[in-house]
């Protein structure tokens, strides 16, 4: 039963992460990656890793891609401006690298394929298990990264004070 | 029961689809979005390798890059959008000179 959940989710992940590449509609390519980062916590709680999971979906599902929707539909993107996008110069060298990785990828787990390791131990990753670890191994990278979303929010409302002068200027010539 | 060369596929194989995004989209929005694709797939590598470890290092690890792709969107959004106001358009190969 369990193989069955991962092989589902695998599916929507991948046919998800297809139409966040390959749709013209920039609001289908933010609602695909919803479905994908939905699909991918899933694999997540098969994988028992719940807590990860869970901020998975609160952070991106909830707040990352909420942001994505916010700026495609303030942008106003015009019928021109999307079939421009579809020009692509590079196309086929696109296509050519990445399935290069992909095939690059398969012969390097070509040892794993062989080993076929099975999921043995025992580790569940609960909010008690991680945060345990996270307030002792791991207290000065927790408290840094608050320190790194301050700056990223003074580098945000210093970007929006400079579009906030150009639009002034613009308004008075 | 599945193994972990299953996991370690798909993974490729969404990381590969989101290397197809960033090399061939030429909207900056598009490629923001691929590049989430990217860190998703590292990400399921880390959870994986993790639980088949048995070690609960791959599992923070996955916490920071949530973190720090948060802050790295909200920026690249904000950026997005100053580009948008003064080029009025969101193509990267219009960003051709490096002072505004």
């Amino acid at each position: 039963m369990p193989s069955l959940f991962f092989y589902f989710f695998a599916a929507t992940l991948i046919l998800a992460s297809l139409c966040v590449v390959l749709a013209r509609n920039p609001l289908y390519n933010v609602l695909a990656l919803v479905v994908a980062i939905f699909s991918l916590s899933s694999l997540f709680v098969l994988l028992q890793a719940f807590f990860v999971g869970m901020i998975l979906l609160l952070v991106y599902a909830g707040a990352v891609l909420v942001f994505f929707i916010f700026v495609v539909m303030c942008l106003n993107l015009t019928a021109i401006s999307l079939t421009f996008v579809e020009q692509r110069r590079f196309k086929t060298l696109g296509y050519l690298s990445s399935i290069l990785f992909a095939f690059s990828f398969f012969f390097a787990t070509q040892s794993f394929l062989d080993a076929q390791l099975f999921a043995t131990s025992s580790i569940r990753g609960t909010i008690e298990t991680v945060g345990q670890i996270l307030f002792t191994d791991y207290l000065l990278p927790f408290e840094l990264t608050s320190l790194l979303l301050l700056i990223a929010l003074f580098g945000i409302v210093s970007l929006a004070q400079g579009a906030l002068n150009t639009g002034k200027e613009e308004g008075q010539s | 029961m599945i193994a972990l060369d299953h996991y370690l596929l798909l993974s490729g194989l969404v990381f590969a689809i989101g290397i197809l995004g960033v090399t061939t989209s030429r909207s900056v929005l598009k490629i923001l979005l691929s590049l989430e694709l990217l860190l998703a797939a590292s990400n399921l590598s880390f959870v994986a390798f993790s639980k088949f470890n048995g070690d609960y290092n791959g599992q923070l690890i996955v916490f920071f890059v949530i973190l720090v792709a948060a802050a790295e969107v909200a920026i690249g959004l904000a950026i997005i959008v100053l580009m948008y106001q003064r080029l009025s358009t969101i193509q990267a190969d219009e960003l051709k000179e490096m002072k505004w």
